[in-house]
C-alpha cells in the first residue's frame, strides 16, 4: 500500500463525495438538439440508425448517450467526471465506473444492448475504450475546471459544453479552443483577462 | 465587419494576431493544437484511489545517488514521477536536494536503460530472454557453483544489502560492498586515533571556524546537502557575525571557492599543516595535547611552511583564530586529496579536532555514516577470481570496470569469473562484460529501505509502474532461492516486499511498537523512522600518534596530476544524465566534455591557451583534453574531472571525454585508491577544441553585479554603498549631475505609472531575495529549474554557439588575484529574470508577448511570441533565452519525455522563454486556496529553485504582505539590485555577500 504524503488525498476524496451529494441534474437552456424532446421530459428518444447519421459530433467507438445517462436517468455529471470540482482535469470515468452499473444493466432494447455489449467485451479483454476527444484547449493554455465549477456552481458544465443532457452524441456547441469564447465570458463577469492566468 | 474582413488594408491587430495564433500555435505545442488531428481520451480500466488526474500525488522515498541517503518527496502526476524534492522531515537533508539527487529522475527515464532480462548470445551480443528463463539460468549456475559465488555490491546499508549478504553467505560465497568514493582513509584514521572504524557526522552549523584540508564537503564529501545546510547556517551572515572558512588544497574546488581564505598548498602536505596547527594550539594557545603531546612536538609551523608553501605567519595566525573560535571544525579526506598519505592526513586532522576540542561538539561519533567495505574487499574478490574460486559473480549497483583504475588490472581478473551476472539498470562497462543481465528496478520503482546512519532508517517505495520490464533484485534473489532450494530454502518470502515488511515487523518489535502495520504505514508516510542519537563519547586510542611523511608520486613528469570529483558526475554515475552534463560545472562553467585545468602562470610558461588540446602522459598512458586556464590551482598541478570517459553506459556517456583514472598507477593490495598519486608530463598537440563553456566575462569590471562587504561593516548594519564608501571606494560618478537629475524624474514617472490601473489594489507582488552570503554556487537551483520547467538540454554544439537555455544560471566572478596582497576570491550570483517593474523587454515587444502581469510578474506568453528577439536584446541581465531549434523534439528521447511537467507548456522553436517565477506553482497555489475559500498563505508554496536550495539562500513570496518572509529579507541592509543604475526596478533583491577577510 503506497501512502499519500503531501497535499491531502483525504481532502480531495472528501470533496468529491460532498460534490456528488450536493449536485443536481444538469438542466436549463436548450441545445441544438433540444427540440427533439420537451425540456422537462426525462425520456430520451429512441434513435434509429438513420437518425444517428444526422447527429453532430464525432462518432464514438461506443454510442454512449449522455441524453440517457444525464438526461433520462439524471446521473450527476460528477458521478463520472469525478475530478472536475477539485482538479484542472474533469476526469473521464474509468471502465470500472461504467461496469459498476452495466454489470447489471444490459440495455432495454436491441440498439442499446449492442453498445453495452461492446463495453462488456472491452472490459472482459481489459482494453480501455478509446473515446474521441471533442473538447480541448491548446496545450499552451491552462483551463482549471475546478475554478470554474467553484465560481459558477456544480451545474455550470453547460456554460461551455452545451446542454449535454439532451445530446445523444456529444458535439462542440462552443469552440472552447477559441480564446474569444473565454474572453467574452471573462469580460461579461469582469474577471481576470491577464494573459498569464491561462498561458504559461 | 464584412467590409473590414474583405479589405486587407483595414486588418486590425486582433485579426492579425488570430492569423498568427493559428500558425504559431501549431508549432507551439507538442500535440493538441492542430484542429484536424483526432485526439483520444483513454480511460483507466480501474481508477487508482491515489491518483486524481491533474493533481499531483506525492510519495516519500530515499535517494540512492550517493551514500548520504537523503529523504525524497517524489511528485507524481498521472502515475509518473515528474519531480524530486527533499523530504523536510528527513534529518539528513531537511527538505533540500542536490543536483545529483534531483537528476535521479533522468536515471529513471534514461534512454540507456536495459529494457528487460538479457543473456549473452552465442555470437557475442545480448539476446532478450524472459524473466522465467533468466531466473532459471541464474538458479542453474548458482546450484552448480558449489559455493563459489561472489557478489560486488554498491548498495547502501539496508534490507536488500542484508538479504544479499545472507543469500551469498548461505551459499558459502562472499560479498564485497564496494563504492568508489568510500572515504576509506577517514575510517582508517578514526580507527587509529579513536579506535572507531567509522565515519562520524559533522555539524557544520555549529562550527565557528572551519578548516578544510582538501575535503570537498560541499560537493562529494560524506553528506553534501547536510554539510551545505550547516555551512550556510554558520558561514552565512547572521546576528552580526559569521564563521570563517579556511581551505588548504592544491586545487580550488567549489568548497574552496566558498572559503574566506584558500591556500594552494603543495600536494600531499596537508598532514604537516594540520599537525602544525595542532602544535600551535598546544604551544601557543594552551590547548591540551593529551596523549598526542610527544608526537606533536616536532611539527612546527616552520616545517609545515616548508612542506606546503604556506607562510609561517599565516599558519600562526590561523592557529590563533582557530584557538579563539569554539567550537571549530577541521575536515579532511575526499577524492581530491586522496594521495598515498591520505590516512596520515585524516589522522592529523582527527588529532587537530581532538586538540581543538571539537570531538563531541562538531565531530559526532556514533552516527556511523554508511560506508562500504573499502578497496581491500574488492581486492579479496580479485584474489578469489585469480584462484578460480568464483564460478558465479554477481555485480549489483556497482561498476568496478569503470570506477577502478585500469592499472589495477581488475578487468582481467573479472574475466576469470565462470559466469558473470549484472543487475545494473544500465548497460555500463561492467554489465557489458557480463553473461546475464537482470536489470534492477530504479530505486523509484521498488521497495527497499536504507540505513545511511545510526538512527535514520529511510524507506523506498514504488512511486509508479516500472518503465521497463525490469525486476527488483530482491525479487530475483528470492525467486532464485526458491528454485535453488537447499541452503537458500530459508528465503521463503513470496516477494521482496513481503520480505521487507517482515523485517520491518521485527524492527517494530525492537522499537517496542505493538502495531507493526501502523508503524510501517507511519514510516512510509514520513519516509522512514528518525531517532536522535546522542554523540558517542570517544577517547584517543592508545598508541595513536601524529606522523607525516611526504607521500610518494608515480612517474617523473613535471606536474602533479590531480583528478577531482565532479559534484555532478560523482563517481561517473551522473554522466548518463543530460541535466548534469548541460548544467555548467559549478567551478569551471564547462558543459558536456572533459577539460584539463592549468594555472595561468603555467599556461603562460608552456604557452597554451584555453581550448588547446593538451596531452598528459604518465607511465600508465596518456589522455588528451582541452585546456581550461584556472587560477584556482597550485602552479605545479594539473586537474581533470573524474566521471567522463565511459566506454559504455548509454548514449549520453559513451565516448564522452576522457577517463582520468587511466593515468593512475595503482597496485592491488591497497586499502584505498590514491587518486592524487601520479606525475604527468605534458605535450602540446597543436589541436584545438572550443570549450563548451557558459562563462561570460569572469570579471565584474566594476558593474557591481556580485557585491560584497567585510563582516566588520556588515555587522554595523551598513548598506552596500555605505560599506563601499567606508572602505574608501565612493560610488563612481557614472552620470553627470544633470543626467542623474533627468533619470530621477523619469524614474519617478515610471514608478507612478506602475502603480496605476490593474497594478494597484490588492494584487500580490511576487518577489525574491537571494542571500549571496549563503549561496555556494552549487547549482542545485539550476537543476531544479530544468526539472520543473521542461527546459530542454540543447547539447554541446548549441552551447558552443551561445544558445544555452537555462532560465537560471549561476554566474561566477573573480575578484582580486591580480596583486599579491589581494588573494583571488570567487563570487556567485544566481541570475534569473529579475521581473523588473520597469522592464526593458516589455515595451520593445511588437506583439505584447512580454508584458507585466497584475501580480508583478514579467509575463512571457509563448503563443503570442513571434520570435523577434527584441526583448532579449534589450534585457540588461541577459536572462531571456531563445528557442532556436526544435529542441523539444530531441532533448527528451523516449522515455525521458515522461518526466515533463504537465503543468508547463513545452516550448517549440522560435519562441523566447525565460524564468516565470514558476508561475504554474503560483497559479496552482491560487487555485488551491480559492477552492478552500481562503487567501494564499506565505510559505504555502515556493519556486523550484528556492525549494531546492540547500543553503536556503533563496526566499520567494509576496512583497506586499508585510508578514511574509521575503518582505522581511528584502528590507535587509545588505540588499541591493543588480544594475540598479539602469532603473529597471527588479523585484529580486540580492543580499550582498559578507567576507571574513584576513585580519592579519
Amino acid at each position: 500500500m503506497r501512502k499519500l504524503v503531501l497535499i491531502g488525498a483525504g481532502a480531495v476524496v472528501g470533496a468529491v463525495a460532498i460534490g456528488l451529494g450536493a449536485l443536481g441534474l444538469t438542466s436549463g437552456s436548450s441545445g441544438a438538439q433540444a427540440s427533439k424532446v420537451a425540456p422537462d421530459s426525462a425520456k430520451a428518444p429512441l434513435l434509429a440508425t438513420g437518425d444517428t447519421a444526422r447527429l453532430l459530433g464525432p462518432r464514438q467507438p461506443i454510442f454512449f448517450r449522455h441524453d440517457i445517462h444525464a438526461g433520462q436517468y439524471k446521473i450527476q455529471c460528477q458521478y463520472c467526471h469525478y475530478s472536475v470540482a477539485v482538479s484542472a482535469e474533469p476526469g473521464i470515468p474509468s471502465m470500472q465506473t461504467c461496469m459498476g452499473c452495466h454489470t447489471v444493466i444490459a440495455g432495454s432494447d436491441s440498439s442499446h444492448k449492442v453498445e453495452i455489449k461492446k463495453l462488456r467485451d472491452a472490459w472482459g479483454q481489459k482494453k480501455p475504450i478509446e473515446w474521441v476527444r471533442v473538447h480541448y484547449v491548446a496545450r499552451h493554455a491552462h483551463f482549471p475546471h475546478m475554478r470554474h465549477i467553484k465560481a459558477l456552481g456544480p451545474n455550470a458544465c453547460q456554460t461551455c459544453h452545451g446542454d449535454v443532457a439532451r445530446m445523444p452524441q456529444i458535439y462542440k456547441v462552443n469552440n472552447v479552443n477559441n480564446m474569444g469564447f473565454c474572453i467574452s465570458c471573462h469580460m461579461q463577469r469582469n474577471v481576470t483577462r491577464d494573459c498569464s492566468a491561462c498561458h504559461y | 465587419m464584412a467590409d473590414e474582413a474583405n479589405n486587407p488594408s483595414t486588418i486590425d491587430r486582433r485579426r492579425f494576431l488570430s492569423v498568427l495564433g493559428v500558425s504559431g500555435a501549431g508549432a507551439a505545442v507538442l500535440a493538441g493544437c492542430s484542429t484536424d488531428r483526432v485526439q483520444k481520451l483513454i480511460p483507466y480500466l480501474v481508477q487508482s484511489e491515489d491518483q486524481v488526474p491533474g493533481v499531483a500525488t506525492w510519495y516519500a522515498s530515499t535517494c540512492t545517488e550517493c551514500a548520504a541517503g537523503c529523504g525524497l518527496h517524489v511528485k507524481t502526476r498521472e502515475g509518473r514521477a515528474v519531480k524530486l524534492e527533499g523530504n523536510p522531515e528527513h534529518p539528513v537533508n531537511r527538505g533540500k536536494l542536490c543536483s545529483r539527487g534531483q537528476a535521479a529522475l533522468q536515471g529513471l527515464y534514461n534512454p540507456g536503460r536495459i529494457t528487460g532480462p538479457m543473456a549473452r548470445a552465442a555470437g557475442g551480443g545480448f539476446q532478450e530472454i524472459t524473466w522465467d528463463d533468466a531466473i532459471q539460468r541464474l538458479a542453474a549456475k548458482v546450484s552448480s557453483a558449489g559455493g563459489k559465488v561472489a557478489v560486488i555490491s554498491g548498495a547502501g546499508r539496508g534490507t536488500l544489502s542484508d538479504l544479499l549478504a545472507d543469500w551469498t553467505t548461505a551459499l558459502g560465497g562472499r560479498v564485497a560492498r564496494y563504492r568508489p568514493f568510500d572515504h576509506e582513509p577517514l575510517r582508517a584514521a578514526n580507527k587509529a586515533v579513536f579506535g572507531r572504524d567509522e565515519l562520524p557526522a559533522h555539524d557544520f552549523g555549529k562550527a565557528q571556524y572551519i578548516v578544510s584540508f582538501g575535503a570537498d564537503f560541499l560537493e562529494t564529501w560524506l553528506a553534501p546537502v547536510e554539510n551545505q545546510r550547516g555551512f550556510a547556517q554558520s558561514h552565512g551572515f547572521h546576528d552580526g557575525r559569521m564563521a570563517r572558512h579556511v581551505a588548504f588544497a592544491p586545487r580550488m574546488s567549489l568548497t574552496a571557492q566558498n572559503a574566506d581564505e584558500w591556500h594552494p598548498i603543495r600536494p600531499g602536505s596537508e598532514a604537516a599543516l594540520a599537525l602544525a596547527l595542532a602544535n600551535v594550539l598546544v604551544t601557543e594557545h594552551g590547548a591540551s595535547a593529551g596523549s598526542f603531546g610527544a608526537s606533536l612536538a616536532g611539527f612546527t609551523p616552520e616545517i609545515a611552511a616548508k612542506e606546503s608553501g604556506v607562510s609561517v605567519e599565516a599558519i600562526r595566525r590561523i592557529g590563533a583564530e582557530l584557538a579563539a573560535a569554539k567550537p571549530s571544525l577541521a575536515v579532511a579526506g575526499g577524492v581530491a586529496s586522496q594521495h598515498r598519505g591520505a590516512i596520515e592526513v585524516c589522522t592529523a586532522v582527527a588529532i587537530l579536532n581532538w586538540v581543538a576540542g571539537n570531538v563531541g561538539q562538531t565531530v559526532l561519533f556514533g552516527a556511523d555514516l554508511d560506508a562500504g567495505d573499502g578497496a581491500h574487499a574488492i581486492d579479496a574478490i580479485g584474489s578469489a577470481l585469480d584462484a578460480g574460486q568464483v564460478a558465479v559473480l554477481l555485480v549489483h549497483e556497482a561498476n568496478p570496470l569503470y570506477a577502478l583504475p585500469a592499472s589495477l588490472g581488475f578487468a582481467a581478473r573479472f574475466a576469470k569469473a565462470g559466469f558473470k551476472v549484472s543487475t545494473s539498470p544500465y548497460l555500463d562497462e561492467t554489465a557489458a562484460q557480463c553473461d546475464l543481465l537482470l536489470p534492477d528496478h530504479h530505486s523509484l520503482e521498488r521497495w527497499d529501505d536504507a540505513r545511511p546512519r545510526a538512527g535514520v532508517v529511510g524507506l523506498m517505495q514504488p512511486v509508479m509502474e516500472p518503465v521497463f520490464k525490469t525486476m527488483a533484485t530482491g525479487d530475483v534473489l528470492l525467486k532464485t532461492a526458491q528454485k535453488v532450494g537447499g541452503a537458500l530454502a530459508k528465503f521463503a518470502a513470496p516477494t521482496y516486499e513481503a520480505h521487507l515488511k517482515a523485517r520491518w515487523a521485527d524492527f517494530a518489535k525492537a522499537q517496542g511498537q505493538a502495531d507493526a502495520e501502523g508503524f510501517w504505514r507511519a514510516a512510509l508516510q514520513r519516509g522512514g523512522v528518525y531517532t536522535d542519537r546522542p554523540a558517542a563519547d570517544v577517547k584517543p586510542a592508545a598508541g595513536a600518534a601524529a606522523a607525516y611523511t611526504a607521500p610518494a608520486f608515480d612517474g617523473s613528469g613535471e606536474f602533479y596530476f590531480a583528478p577531482h570529483a565532479s559534484s555532478f558526475l560523482y563517481d561517473g554515475r551522473g554522466t548518463n544524465k543530460p541535466w548534469l552534463l548541460e548544467n555548467p560545472d559549478p567551478v569551471t562553467k564547462i558543459t558536456w566534455h572533459s577539460w584539463v585545468e592549468v594555472h595561468p602562470e603555467t599556461a603562460a610558461r608552456i604557452d597554451v591557451r584555453n581550448g588547446e588540446i593538451l596531452q598528459l602522459t604518465s607511465p600508465q598512458g596518456s589522455i588528451e583534453a582541452p585546456v581550461y586556464i584556472y587560477p584556482g590551482l597550485h602552479p605545479d598541478v594539473l586537474s581533470v574531472p573524474l566521471g567522463f570517459g565511459h566506454t559504455e553506459y548509454g548514449g549520453y556517456a559513451k565516448g564522452r571525454g576522457v577517463n582520468a583514472l587511466d593515468l593512475l598507477a595503482v597496485k592491488p593490495g591497497q586499502s584505498f585508491v590514491p587518486y592524487l598519486s601520479a606525475r604527468v608530463s605534458v605535450h602540446k598537440t597543436g589541436r584545438y577544441q572550443k570549450l563548451a563553456s557558459t562563462e561570460g566575462n569572469p570579471r565584474q569590471l566594476g558593474r557591481g553585479i556580485a557585491e560584497a562587504m567585510p563582516v566588520t561593516l556588515a555587522a554595523k548594519g551598513l548598506g552596500v554603498k555605505e560599506a563601499a564608501a567606508a572602505e574608501g571606494h565612493p560610488e563612481a560618478e557614472v552620470n553627470p549631475e544633470r543626467e542623474l537629475e533627468a533619470i530621477k524624474g523619469w524614474a519617478a514617472e515610471v514608478q507612478e505609472r506602475t502603480r496605476k490601473g490593474d497594478y494597484a489594489g490588492d494584487h500580490p507582488q511576487w518577489g525574491m531575495t537571494i542571500d549571496l552570503a549563503k549561496c555556494t554556487g552549487c547549482s542545485a537551483c539550476v537543476t531544479a529549474c530544468y526539472a520543473e520547467n521542461n527546459i530542454p538540454t540543447v547539447g554541446e554544439d548549441e552551447i558552443h554557439r551561445g544558445r544555452e537555455l537555462t532560465w537560471m544560471r549561476i554566474e561566477r566572478y573573480w575578484e582580486g588575484g591580480t596583486a599579491a596582497d589581494k588573494p583571488i576570491e570567487a563570487r556567485f550570483v544566481p541570475m534569473l529574470c529579475q521581473h523588473c517593474a520597469s522592464a526593458p523587454c516589455e515595451p520593445v515587444c511588437p506583439v505584447y508577448a512580454a508584458y507585466h502581469t497584475p501580480d508583478g510578474l514579467n509575463g512571457q506568453i509563448y503563443n503570442r511570441c513571434v520570435g523577434t528577439r527584441y526583448c532579449a536584446n534589450n534585457c540588461p541581465y541577459k536572462v531571456r533565452y531563445f528557442n532556436w531549434y526544435k529542441y523539444n523534439e530531441r532533448a527528451w528521447p523516449e522515455p525521458l519525455n515522461l518526466q515533463l511537467n504537465p503543468d508547463v507548456t513545452v516550448r517549440a522553436r522560435g519562441v523566447m522563454e525565460k524564468c516565470t517565477f514558476c508561475i504554474q506553482r503560483i497559479r496552482g497555489a491560487q487555485d488551491h486556496a480559492r477552492l478552500e475559500g481562503r487567501p494564499l498563505k506565505d510559505g504555502e508554496f515556493t519556486t523550484a529553485c528556492a525549494q531546492a536550495c540547500p543553503s536556503d539562500a533563496i526566499v520567494f513570496g509576496d512583497l506586499h504582505d508585510p508578514g511574509s518572509r521575503v518582505h522581511q529579507t528584502s528590507q535587509d541592509h545588505r540588499g541591493y539590485h543588480v544594475l540598479e543604475e539602469v532603473n529597471t526596478r527588479p523585484v529580486i533583491t540580492y543580499l550582498a555577500k559578507v567576507t571574513s577577510g584576513a585580519e592579519a
